[in-house]
């Protein structure tokens, strides 16, 4: 990572020509995030595709026969299922390892002898882990599609229809991987993959968390748990596969408003880990 | 420069080559004999107890509904699956020929249950409402009518849901009520015209063969599970075969007024049977709708399904 920043480092400003703070910060970004993605690339992240791909082709011929003709609907349910478990996985057993295995290879410090804000570091490392879970992404959206035209003998609407789902899919593991980026920026992988695990699930039990604080009788349980709700990002906004079985579309404002408060929570998330990652003292 | 891989000394291959030999001779050992145990095991193990077997579902469906981070569509399946595989082990298991309208005699104490949970998973999941109203009256009426009222309280506009719950009130022979969920259907929009005319047809002739033959031709022609679909089938089969050994009957019957008895064999009435437009055999058997050859009840003049026959009796 250290060597490939270094050699696109000194490539990018000779080929810009200007000072390397300025007008090299997106640039260098750029560099990091392609380099994480080569890394995961290395790491054979994208290995967990052909386990997907033997899952699907397994659904696709066998579940006719205990589904009682039900192939479509299921293998929506468990391709999208399935699509956004092993983003979860990746997001969080990559997404903890992004900082530490750096700081752990010492690789840190040739990074940082260069021009390279933290800031820029941590994003660079974000977007290209959501660069690898967007192939992912891509990759198995495109498996559930050819699975449905298996499985239909020809056309079906759903090939088209589920991509609204996977497209919140992937929103809402680009959310959960800035927070595994967070938890990482100051903790142990383990400790980061347990947090973020909690995150996960209790993202998608915010719904209850606000039922809860408007059932309590206590004013400071009541504030508790709205401050929860507000603070813990809710993921549930993100679950469409079931809908989307149905060959359901969500409304275009709805997908609108639910990327937006996403991309709001990652600058808020990635905001919170440089502040963090910049006080954390290397010497 | 090409290197040289080094050459490992003579002792040293052959110590090399007899551990490889040794380890894959103790994995191919060890997997034959964990093959053979496995097989033991499977042939030793003890029958299942009913009891366990039957034990009721620990998790209400809404409590699976939220502990699903948002997989409630991929848990509504599994039971869905599990509920299918529930009745067709059973019916496997059962000795008799059972229609699957009609498997009171199985004990499926956990249909109820596991058809609730998969509906409370996916309240869109149509299915599970037409496998509980063709299957569940049989084994718990009341349950089947609560899990399509709980299906319409979440689908209002599912027209079909009132079409299930018509066919539970017609099976119970309360054509009012029918009457009224077919009208109820009918009126939401992209109700099928047909609704309306069910809903009168059902009030003047609930009890009929007609009426029944267009239920069950409604049933086959939008039943998306297969079950469903073949017991739709069944039962038009057996209606058709109704119809024509009531024809026979009337055949036989006036064979006997003329030649003062029955006749010994079918061969002697197959003008007349040609004459319904029923198939025959090569021994003039005129064929049930299934393509069996009918029995002729010697002595009493009386017409019989073949025990081979796939219409139910």
């Amino acid at each position: 990572m250290a060597n490939g920043l270094l050699k696109s480092d000194h490539a990018g400003t000779q080929r810009t020509g200007e000072s390397p703070h300025l007008s090299g910060t997106p640039l260098r970004i750029c560099f990091i995030a392609r380099n994480t993605f080569r890394e995961a690339v290395r790491d054979r992240v994208l290995y967990n595709l052909v386990l997907f791909v033997l899952i699907l082709t397994a659904v696709a011929i066998f579940v006719g026969e205990l589904s009682g003709g039900q192939e479509r609907k299921i293998i929506v349910d468990l391709g999208l299922s399935a699509m956004l478990l092993f983003g979860v996985f990746i997001a969080i057993f990559v997404g903890v390892g992004l900082v530490y295995k750096e700081i752990e290879r010492r690789t840190i410090y040739a990074i940082f002898a260069k021009p390279v804000g933290r800031g820029d570091f941590l994003i660079g490392k974000y977007l290209g882990l959501c660069l690898t879970l967007l192939v992912n992404v891509m990759v198995m959206g495109a498996g559930v599609s050819a699975a449905l035209l298996y499985v239909n003998r020809g056309w079906d609407p759903l090939v088209l229809r589920i991509w609204a789902a996977i497209l919140l899919i992937y929103v809402e593991l680009a959310i959960l991987t800035s927070v595994a980026l967070l938890f990482s920026s100051f903790s142990s992988p383990a400790l980061s993959a347990l947090l973020t695990f909690f995150i996960f699930i209790i993202g998608h039990f915010s719904a209850d968390l606000k039922g809860l604080s408007n059932s309590m009788s206590s004013s400071a349980a009541r504030w508790l748990f709205s401050a929860l709700y507000y603070l813990v990002p809710n993921l549930a906004n993100y679950s469409f596969i079931t809908p989307a079985a149905h060959g359901h579309i969500p409304n275009l404002s709805y997908v609108f408003a639910a990327v937006l408060y996403a991309m709001l929570y990652v600058v808020v998330i990635l905001a919170t880990a440089t502040l963090i990652f910049s006080r954390r003292n290397f010497k | 420069m090409k290197m040289q891989k080094p050459r490992l000394p003579q002792r040293a291959q052959r110590s090399d080559r007899r551990r490889t030999f040794v380890l894959a001779s103790i994995i191919a050992g060890s997997l034959l004999v964990t093959i053979l145990i496995a097989h033991w095991i499977d042939s030793h193990r003890a029958s299942p107890d009913l009891q366990v077997e039957e034990e009721g579902l620990y998790l209400a469906g809404n409590t699976l509904r939220r502990a699903s981070l948002g997989f409630n569509g991929l848990s509504a399946d599994w039971y869905w699956m599990r509920s299918l595989q529930y009745v067709g082990h059973k019916f496997l298991n059962a000795k008799t020929n059972i229609q699957l309208d009609d498997l009171s005699q199985l004990n499926l104490n956990l249909l109820a249950p596991l058809l609730d949970i998969t509906t409370t998973l996916d309240p869109e999941f149509e299915e599970p409402y037409e496998y509980a109203a063709a299957v569940l009256p049989a084994i718990d009426v009341q349950e089947a009518i609560r899990i399509i009222r709980k299906g319409i309280a979440a689908n209002p506009a599912a027209w079909r849901l009132y079409q299930h719950l018509g066919y539970i009130y017609w099976q119970r022979r309360d054509f009012q009520a029918a009457s009224e969920a077919y009208g109820q259907g009918a009126k939401l929009p992209g109700a099928p015209h047909w609704m309306e005319a069910m809903k009168a047809r059902m009030a003047a002739e609930g009890g009929s063969r007609n009426l029944a033959r267009e239920i069950y031709g409604r049933m086959y022609d939008q039943a998306g599970d297969t079950s469903v679909k073949e017991m739709a089938r069944r039962r038009l089969l057996q209606l058709d075969s109704w119809d024509q050994r009531d024809e026979l009957r009337k055949v036989l019957s006036a064979y006997k007024s003329k030649a003062g008895r029955c006749p010994s064999s079918w061969r002697e009435i197959e003008p007349l049977a040609r004459a319904l437009g029923l198939p025959v055999d090569s021994t003039g058997a005129p064929l049930d709708p299934a393509g069996t050859a009918y029995v002729l009840v010697k002595g009493n003049c009386e017409v019989d399904l073949d025990l081979k026959s796939m219409v139910p009796k």
